[in-house]
Formats: structure tokens, sequence, C-alpha cells
């Protein structure tokens, strides 16, 4: 089953799911399971960079939706919640591999001379495949920013470094992938 | 405002999710679920081990005083109810026989000239009234064994009137045996 990346938000799970997950009910969280583990799957994979990590962190971050989905509210996003747990556990993942987002100083990022995006063209595995390629730090902002679709501030106070820092890490990240999939353009 | 790669991921935003986790997942992640479940179970237990085990005791002797006393009431219901007409000649030939066991356990026991399984056999309850109470118990309606119960509180009162004679007549002072026995005729 493949995830819907845009609909995420409009997930359709049956009204009860949550009353019945809250009071226990195993097979009515398999169903939540079922409804949201594609879409947080690739957030791990896209956050950890390989399958393994990415299953075992999926399997710890439910459990966590387990434990604690009685605090769950009723207006609360289901999908937004869930999200930000999965996500949280694709830092840890990080951390404990010793990857450390540390402040860098501001400097302007200039595109590369002579890059012109509208000589070479972009594709899905070219990108992909160049993300994949790029170091921890800027995989992760690239990553939130992109397609988790936080903002800046709220990956600053995810990563624990300032805003300023996202900022840069983010275009340095967007640089290299520029310069990466050009590079698989001329090979080609 | 997005750049040609910003947009370039917008518009083929789906195009980069694959398809979910393997089934491993959901199996494993059941696995922990239900272990958590079992252990939360056995950490209850764990924790209030005190209580339960308290709890449980009560409740064993709830039953047990239960069983007990209902098992008593149910006897001594069934004794009433099998014989009223006997329990009343009980009540009159019990009263008698200890008033006058009392009687002759005032003299002391050398001066008696009986031993102790003497004494013992009597006593009201001795081995054979209990056997023929048992009996009873057994068969309510035999009349051999009601009629005998009645005999054996007669022989007893008999009995205990012979040994009362004679021990108030070997301790009687002189002339007032004569009187007494001159006014009870």
């Amino acid at each position: 089953m493949k995830a819907s990346a845009t609909n995420l938000n409009q997930t359709q799970i049956a009204e009860n799911v949550i009353d019945r997950c809250k009071k226990g009910d195993v097979r009515a969280f398999h169903d939540l399971y079922n409804a949201y583990a594609a879409a947080m799957y690739n957030i791990c994979l896209r956050m950890t960079n390989n399958v393994s990590d990415a299953e075992d962190t999926l399997q710890e971050a439910f459990i966590q939706v387990h434990k604690h989905i009685g605090k769950l509210e009723r207006d609360a996003s289901v999908s937004a919640w869930i999200k930000r747990i999965v996500v949280n556990h694709c830092l840890n993942t990080l951390r404990k591999k010793k990857v450390y987002f540390e402040d860098v100083e501001e400097v302007e990022v200039m595109a590369e001379d002579g890059i012109d995006e509208a000589q070479f063209s972009w594709t899905v595995a070219a990108v992909k495949s160049a993300i994949h390629g790029l170091p921890h730090g800027y995989r992760t902002v690239l990553n939130l920013y992109l397609f988790e679709s936080y903002s800046h501030r709220e990956i600053a106070e995810m990563l624990g470094i300032t805003e300023s820092t996202v900022k840069t890490q983010y275009m340095r990240a967007k640089e290299k992938v520029r310069q990466i999939v050009k590079q698989q353009n001329v090979t080609r | 405002m997005p750049d040609n790669f910003e947009s370039f991921i917008q518009q083929h935003r789906d195009e980069f999710e694959g398809p979910g986790p393997s089934p491993r997942v959901w199996a494993a992640l059941e696995k922990d679920l239900t272990e958590q479940r079992q252990g939360r179970v056995v950490q209850l237990l764990r924790k209030n081990w005190f209580k339960a085990a308290v709890i449980a005791v009560l409740m064993i002797n709830a039953a047990a005083i239960f069983y007990f006393t209902g098992h008593k009431r149910h006897q001594q219901q069934e004794l009433s109810a099998i014989s009223p007409d006997l329990q009343e000649a009980r009540t009159y030939y019990t009263t008698r026989i200890n008033a006058k066991l009392q009687l002759i356990d005032a003299y002391p026991a050398n001066e008696l000239g009986l031993d102790s399984t003497a004494r013992q056999e009597l006593q009201l309850r001795n081995d054979t009234y209990k056997a023929l109470e048992k009996e009873l118990k057994n068969n309510p309606g035999n009349e051999r064994i009601r009629a005998a119960l009645i005999r054996y509180y007669q022989l007893k009162l008999d009995l205990l009137d012979k040994i009362l004679e004679e021990l108030q007549d070997r301790h009687a002072v002189p002339g007032h045996t004569k009187k007494q026995y001159e006014v009870e005729i």
C-alpha cells in the first residue's frame, strides 16, 4: 500500500476508533495502524535513510502512540499527533547514531556558478538519490521542511538549534541536491 | 517564492511516497502490546500481593465459617425436627441426672471408691449414650433405638440413686438418717 502524503490530514478512520483504542481495543489499534503506517513509515525511511532503522523506529513510535493515546484530546488532529511522535523517534534514532545538530555561522549560500536548472531535468528518482546522499544534518532539515511541512521555527525547536541555523542548513542542503542532480545529468 | 527545486517537489510530492512497512512491524508491535498487557497484570499482582493474599485468606475464612455454622445449624434443626417428643424426655432426664451427678461429685473421689474410667462412665454423655444418639440420627424413625435411649436414661437414674443412697448411708449422722427416713415415709 502506497502512502498519500498530501491526503494524510484527510486520512479517514472510523469515528469510534480512537475511543476504542483508548479503551485498549487491539483491533481498533490495528485499524489506526493500518490507516497511518505507510505514511509514517515513509517519514521514517526518509529520515533514517535505511529500511531496518525505519521499521524499528516506526514500531517504537507506535508503541508510544498506544501508550499515550489516552492523552489525545478529542478535537486534536490524530495525524499531526502521530506524525510528531514518529518524527521525534526518528530524531532519537539519529541521535543514537551520533548525529548532532549544532548551530553554524550564518552565511549566505550562493548558487554555484554555472548551474542552470533549465538545462537539466529534475526527476523523482534523481532527487531521491540526491537526498539519500546528503549528510544526516542537511537531510534532516530538508526533509522536515520540504516533505513534512514544518516551519523553520518548529524545526529549530525540535533540533535545539537556532532558526537561522535551520535556514542556512536548508539552503546548503538544497544547493547540495542541485549539484548532485546536475552531476547525474552530466554523466548521463 | 519557491524555486525550481521546491516547485518540482510540490508538484511530484506523492511520487516520493513508497510502499508501507513489511508485515513484520505489526507482528512485532502486536507481540509487544500483548507482553505489555500481561506485564501490567503481573505487575499489579506483584505490587498488591499482600492485599491479594489477605483477601484470599478472608474469603477462605468466610467460606469456612459459612460452611461450618450452616452445617451445625442444620444438625441442630435435624435433631429437634427428628423427634420433638424425645427432646422433651431428654430434657427431663438430663436435668435429673445432672442434679444427681452434682450431688455425687460433691463427695471426695476416695469416698466413692471408683476409678476414673468408672467415674467417666457415670457421666451423662458416655460412650453408650453417644452411640445411641448417633444411631438415632441415622435412623430417626427407629422405635427400638428411641426406646433404648429412654431405657438408658432410666437405668442411669436408678444407678445414680443407688450410689447416692449408699453414700448418704455411709456418711449419715446417726439419728439424722432415721429422722430423714421417717419423714420420707
